[in-house]
């Protein structure tokens, strides 16, 4: 008896073990994904448009024509560039923190951000404590807030013209989204060039790199499917592949259940197998009775308008009476 | 007499402020389409749960009103109404509707007899007939694909898709769907009736199984594992719809199901109908497209039933006799849920007054439901 209850409290202790090793590599793994979770916030940021000789172009709320360097917000959530570090030398990364409290350090999803390289910080948030070469080639980097952690950078080369800026191609693009369009649309090359880094004419400051005024899926469709035959063929397909992959999963998982509940029937109560397949169907009395109360209670008003009908109910609400339920759930057999 | 005159200028400003100054023949229009909307859901029993929050939103948006920057209407930025109608706009209202009706739907039928889900996908031909017929009629692609999901009878798709690919025509397409739905047993009556023989129509179909617990907890989840890794644009419908099963039949979070099928759903569906109907302003709603499109929703109820029964029908080719399927329940795979699967159980008695096909119908009820929301994925994906 001892013996007995000795080996159930050292169970009990092993079991307990288990759960607190299973609680603490779980609080681990939570830990581990949200420290990422948090790193892919600052990490998601761009840097993604840069004038470096601004003679006749966008101008900061002091009516100023200063240097400009856009970033870009690439992940789907707001970021906050706040505590996050600028620089145009790799030797001072801490050069220019953006500072904490202001609002507009909040970037939207997919929205940009712009800093002002006029060596004015008492400006304001986003006016920075370095200025721009127009002559020389630039470098800038961008820093997490911990001040080693490099986010982005670029150097941008000498000789950069006047009112033209230096942008990624598309915005917050990286090398490998580039070779990724290069190798799926092999006409990119041509239409757009291959370099990750381009200049622009057409400056866009806090707005997308590339203004598109057509839709390129719709513009193929109504070129290569303009009878909507091509759409119709393969969405019914996919329609059809999804139920119909759905469809075999529960007819597999209906044979096991049904077995099942056969096989334990049979142990359990000692059945035969007929005897067992009878308790898995409902009988006809059933569905009978539950369509007909269902048919009775949606068809009450095109026969009994004249007629004073009586109803003695002791509660107000019945499953019975309610059309959620008498038309959607099967009743148990008890 | 200066008094009078300051009295007499007071009186005229007001007078430009009123609604009786500013209402045009389009207002009128609209208002009486309001009130009709509220005479069939009150007198007709049409959908009465949409038609009268639809039907009350269409007065409210059609009140004539100066714009003079007061914040009043739908489209004013900042407004009341407009502030509503961003779970319109944003898309957020039909998933949270979807996880209502995950949560008061029951897969049993679809479970115990799974070949019913076909049926469900059939049905959607009627969203790529309208689509095609869309094309033909000049709209673009995208436009198009939103039209064409009228034909899925699935109100909080139609909006969700129409807000995501065609933003501008949703007022047109959310009123459309709905109509249509409220007039399913108008519409798919004569559909059944001409497609079926009378032999189709007494088919007796095999009793639906007891389906275990066990089985009820996995389909959501294969649900959405297997449709949403096919078509993940179809995540927030499917994702939410999924969801509020899970909720019911898990049988441990009753209280979250019953606020999903009780008072959430009854909240958001008197916000979005309520918001849909304030949309069909007559400035921005009488337009030849809210005619035509009105067309194509009727075009592509039709096609969908008739596409549900007739591959009822070829179905049952492959189908030994015992085990066919009655085709009157080919139109519930339209989705509108559950009048078009009653629409099944009615006609069906008229034929054999002891054929019950209610549970049945609701298979293939269901499955459409599935079966749109998976179709409106496909359409986002290729054309969002």
């Amino acid at each position: 008896m001892k013996e007995r209850r000795m080996k159930r409290i050292k169970e009990k202790e092993i079991r307990q073990k288990a759960i607190q090793r299973i609680f603490f590599i779980f609080v681990g793994f939570i830990a581990f994904i949200s420290s990422n979770l948090q790193a892919q916030r600052t990490t998601s940021l761009k840097l993604n448009e840069i004038l470096v000789i601004n003679h006749d172009n966008f101008q900061d709320n002091y009516g100023e024509k200063n240097p400009w360097i856009e970033i870009y917000n690439t992940s789907p959530g707001n970021v906050d560039i706040a505590g996050c570090f600028l620089t145009n030398t790799m030797d001072v990364p801490k050069k220019y923190k953006v500072p904490k409290g202001d609002a507009l350090t909040k970037i939207k999803p997919r929205q940009h951000v712009l800093f002002w390289a006029d060596n004015r910080p008492s400006r304001g948030t986003f006016h920075l404590n370095f200025t721009l070469d127009s002559i020389q080639s630039n470098f800038i980097a961008l820093f997490d807030s911990d001040g080693r952690t490099l986010i982005d950078s670029v150097t941008i080369p000498a000789g950069q013209h006047p009112d033209i800026s230096y942008g990624l191609i598309e915005d917050g693009w990286t090398q490998r989204q580039l070779n990724e369009e290069l190798r799926q649309n092999p006409s990119f090359k041509e239409k757009r060039g291959d370099q990750l880094w381009v200049s622009f004419e057409k400056v866009t400051p806090s707005s997308n790199n590339i203004v598109l005024d057509t839709n390129e899926k719709i513009d193929n469709f109504k070129l290569n499917d303009s009878l909507g035959l091509g759409m119709t063929i393969t969405a019914m397909g996919v329609v059809f592949v999804a139920l119909i992959i759905l469809y075999l999963l529960f007819k597999l998982v209906g044979y096991i259940a049904v077995s099942m509940s056969h096989k334990r029937a049979m142990k359990v109560s000692g059945m035969t197998k007929e005897e067992a397949i009878g308790i898995t169907t409902l009988s006809g009395d059933l569905l009978a009775a539950i369509a007909m109360a269902i048919y009775e209670a949606t068809e009450l008003h095109d026969e009994e308008n004249t007629i004073l009908t009586i109803k003695n109910t002791a509660r107000n609400y019945s499953p019975w009476s309610s059309k959620i339920y008498t038309l959607r759930e099967t009743p148990n057999k008890k | 007499m200066d008094f009078l005159s300051f009295l007499g200028d007071n009186l005229e400003t007001f007078w430009t402020y009123t609604g009786i100054a500013n209402v045009t023949i389009g207002h009128i229009i609209m208002i009486v389409v309001g009130l009709a909307f509220i005479y069939l859901a009150i007198a007709k029993e049409f959908e009465p749960m949409l038609l009268v929050p639809i039907g009350f939103g269409i007065l409210i948006g059609n009140i004539p009103f100066k714009d003079a920057g007061l914040q009043l209407g739908i489209y004013e930025e900042g407004s009341v109404l407009n502030i509503l109608y961003q779970g319109v706009t944003s898309g957020w209202y039909p998933p949270l509707i979807f996880l209502g009706i995950g949560a008061m739907t029951d897969f049993s039928a679809l479970i115990s007899n799974p070949k019913l889900m076909l049926i469900g996908a059939a049905a959607q031909f009627g969203i790529f007939g309208a689509y095609i017929m869309a094309l033909f009629m000049g709209f673009e692609p995208n436009q198009a694909g939103a039209i064409g999901i009228i034909g899925g009878a699935d109100g909080p798709t139609a909006i969700f898709l129409s807000s995501k690919l065609a933003p501008n025509l949703m007022g047109a397409i959310a009123i459309s769907a709905y109509s249509y739905m409220a007039l399913v047993p108008v519409i798919q009556p004569p559909i059944m009736r001409l497609l079926t023989s009378k032999k189709d129509r007494v088919i007796r179909m095999k009793p639906p199984r007891i389906v275990s617990q066990t089985e009820k907890i996995l389909f959501p989840i294969f649900g959405l594992l297997l449709t949403c890794f096919l078509v993940p644009s179809g995540l927030p419908l499917l994702g939410l719809l999924f969801f509020g099963n899970l909720l019911k039949e898990s049988g441990v979070t009753r209280r979250l199901a019953e606020t999903a099928r009780g008072p959430l759903i009854d909240t958001i569906t008197i916000l979005l109908g309520m918001t849909v109907g304030a949309s069909t302003q007559a400035t921005q709603f009488l337009t030849l497209n809210s005619i035509k499109i009105f067309g194509l929703g009727a075009f592509s109820f039709i096609i969908a039933t008739a596409a549900g029964v007739l591959f009822v029908k070829f179905f049952n080719l492959f189908l030994k006799k015992d085990n066919k399927i009655n085709p009157l329940i080919g139109n519930a795979g339209v989705s509108a849920v559950p009048d078009s699967a009653r629409i099944s159980q009615i006609i069906g008695l008229e034929y054999d007054s002891t054929n019950y096909l209610l549970m049945h119908a609701m298979g293939p009820n269901v499955a459409g439901v599935i079966g749109s929301a998976v179709a409106a994925g496909v359409l986002l994906g290729f054309l969002g």
